[in-house]
């Protein structure tokens, strides 16, 4: 059955959300454990958007993933793709005993996403800069068809470093691209530490303002007003728009957030049990309400 | 073969005939579109033409993101900013998403002769090709601008087409065009010469004087640099010797594909006429070439010396 694009919800829905949010955690830290590896900082901070996409936001199909008038996500962070693998297999895209493959050799669910190997990946990311012009390119195509489907793309607020996100800035606003909107992902922190100390790319909203788009800063971990942002897209006829979701690197384990070594982690001794325990807390929590 | 066509009019024919019968042929701009020759398409079809402003990197991925909606996305852009400042662009969005994009990198060689390194095309074939499943062309005359344009558009993946500022010659017969074998215009014993794009004409231009030395080359025009037609480099090997010519650097272009398959295969004796791996100068066309031996005298020295040349000056 061909999922539509849903607006609005009421709180047991919100709840759910918030559940499978980290229901998709869970899946990130099964994929380290099998790896013993993995880029959990940003996957972390992203989550509870990607997860609000996936299932509430995007009009995409499991069972039919290339249908052509489904809406594109592509992760311009690819090194997020733990999110983006944890929300597709939740969402029934692959089995979740592929999980277990993550960095195998040949496995279907590299470092970085690969469309060509694993059902649900539209762009082949990881490399940082090109989401954001792929999107355009997306865009246009589906308006030149008369399709209403809709390009969602997350960056990083470290990636804004990279100079072709303005060329693809200026492009979507020319072309009045207001079925596409970008999430920033804006934990504040990047390998190196301190995003606004390596580069300040702030006040990010007014950046993209002066190129054209409409933009919203939100609270990227409360999903009340995730959801809420994203069912009044877009912001402005005739504009693209911006989410700056003001999030915390490694929201989700406690010795991870806000700590910028955790951007790629390789659990030390007892990290990985620590990290699952609380995970499971934070699911009791929820589902206690 | 007296009569030539300007580049821009060849792609301007080739580009109207196909998108009259392809809809989904679509053009991509880094305000590149009208100096392309694309004027008319521009004019005919202002809904499938993509402007990006000169911005080549994300004119790639663009054209990328249209290909993933079935669209086929031509970028033609000089070949310095085509290949080389969109690279990256060009190796991820279209190379490894393996999308149906055609880039053409025009004004390659020394085309910009006035303008120096920052616009000479003289590293393209050899960055390009190491884009995995990349096919390449390099048309020597107007008809094979056709034929490859074609075929360009046939392939389901990504090509790259070099193309020269020069006037490509217009060919007095149609010759069959089979994109993925070589022309052989030529079999003679001596030595073999084989060339590419523009530089196959420079080498007609010194047949003459090879012969009045009393040389009887084979001769071979490389349309295709990837794949490459290995039996036309094996031909080619039977002479004994080789001689590369190509308006690119000496590394990574015609002349290393042709060496690279002799050392793989059929180990022979070479001379690359190529330009060296400098900053070189600029000045006026012809100068330039003569400098670094691509005009037909330069050729035709190069040929008739290695061709005398009697027993292999390598130490065993």
């Amino acid at each position: 059955m061909t999922e539509e694009r849903r607006i609005g919800m009421d709180k047991g829905e919100i709840r759910q959300l918030e559940e499978t949010a980290y229901e998709c955690r869970k899946k990130i830290l099964r994929m380290c454990k099998a790896h013993q590896a993995g880029h959990l900082g940003g996957a972390f901070s992203c989550m509870d958007i990607v997860t609000a996409l996936y299932f509430h936001s995007l009009k995409v199909d499991p069972q039919n993933p290339k249908m052509e008038d489904r809406d594109r996500f592509i992760l311009s962070a690819g090194h997020k793709c733990l999110a983006q693998y944890s929300a597709l297999c939740h969402k029934g895209f692959f089995p979740e005993e592929l999980l277990d493959t993550y960095g195998c050799l040949n496995c279907r669910m590299p470092g970085h996403p690969d469309m060509k190997k694993l059902p649900g990946i539209e762009a082949n990311t990881g490399a940082l800069g090109h989401g954001l012009s792929i999107a355009c390119g997306m865009a246009l195509g589906l308006r030149k068809k008369g399709l209403k489907s809709r390009v969602y793309t997350i960056m990083g607020d470290g990636e804004l470093a990279e100079g072709t996100n303005w060329e693809g800035a200026a492009i979507a606003a020319h072309y009045k691209l207001d079925h596409l909107t970008v999430v920033v992902d804006n934990n504040g922190l990047q390998i190196g530490g301190d995003v606004t100390k390596l580069m300040n790319y702030q006040p990010i909203e007014d950046h993209f303002k002066g190129f054209g788009w409409a933009v919203r800063k939100i609270d990227g971990h409360n999903m009340e007003e995730i959801v809420s942002t994203l069912d009044s897209l877009p912001f402005e006829e005739g504009k693209p728009s911006l989410i700056v979701a003001r999030t915390t690197k490694g929201k989700g384990f406690s010795k991870a957030e806000n700590v910028a070594k955790y951007h790629f982690w390789a659990p030390a001794p007892g990290e990985m049990e620590l990290a699952e325990k609380e995970n499971e807390e934070e699911l009791e929590a929820i589902r206690n309400g | 073969m007296g009569e030539k066509k300007s580049f821009k009019k060849a792609l301007n024919d080739c580009l109207n005939e196909a998108a009259s019968q392809d809809e989904s042929i679509v053009l991509i701009s880094a305000d590149s579109g009208p100096n392309s020759g694309f004027k008319e398409f521009i004019m005919d079809h202002p809904d499938r033409y993509f402007e990006c402003g000169i911005a080549e990197a994300a004119a790639e991925s663009v054209a990328s993101g249209l290909a993933t909606c079935g669209f086929k996305p031509i970028f033609c852009a000089p070949s310095p900013f085509a290949a080389g400042r969109a690279y990256e662009f060009f190796r991820i969005d279209i190379g490894y998403m393996r999308q149906n994009v055609k880039i053409i990198g025009r004004n390659s060689g020394f085309s910009y002769n006035d303008l120096g390194p920052t616009h000479y095309g003289l590293d393209d074939i050899a960055l390009v090709r190491e884009i995995p499943e990349v096919v390449i062309f390099a048309p020597q005359d107007s008809d094979e601008m056709e034929g490859c344009f074609r075929e360009m558009l046939n392939v389901k993946g990504p090509v790259y087409m070099r193309v020269h500022n020069n006037a490509l010659p217009v060919p007095e017969k149609k010759r069959e065009f089979d994109p993925y074998k070589a022309v052989v215009y030529e079999e003679g014993s001596d030595i073999s010469i084989i060339s590419m794009g523009n530089e196959t004409e420079q080498v007609w231009k010194a047949l003459d004087a090879i012969k009045a030395a009393g040389i009887k080359p084979t001769v071979i025009g490389m349309h295709t640099l990837s794949p490459i037609d290995k039996d036309a480099i094996r031909l080619a090997a039977r002479t004994g010797k080789i001689v590369t010519v190509e308006e690119h650097f000496l590394n990574g272009g015609l002349g290393s594909i042709v060496a690279e398959v002799c050392a793989d295969e059929c180990p022979t004796k070479m001379k690359r006429i190529a330009v060296p791996n400098i900053y070189c100068t600029s000045g006026p066309y012809e100068e330039l070439t003569h400098l670094y031996g691509l005009n037909p005298e330069g050729i035709a020295d190069t040929v008739i010396n290695f061709a005398k040349e009697k027993s292999c000056s390598c130490s065993v």
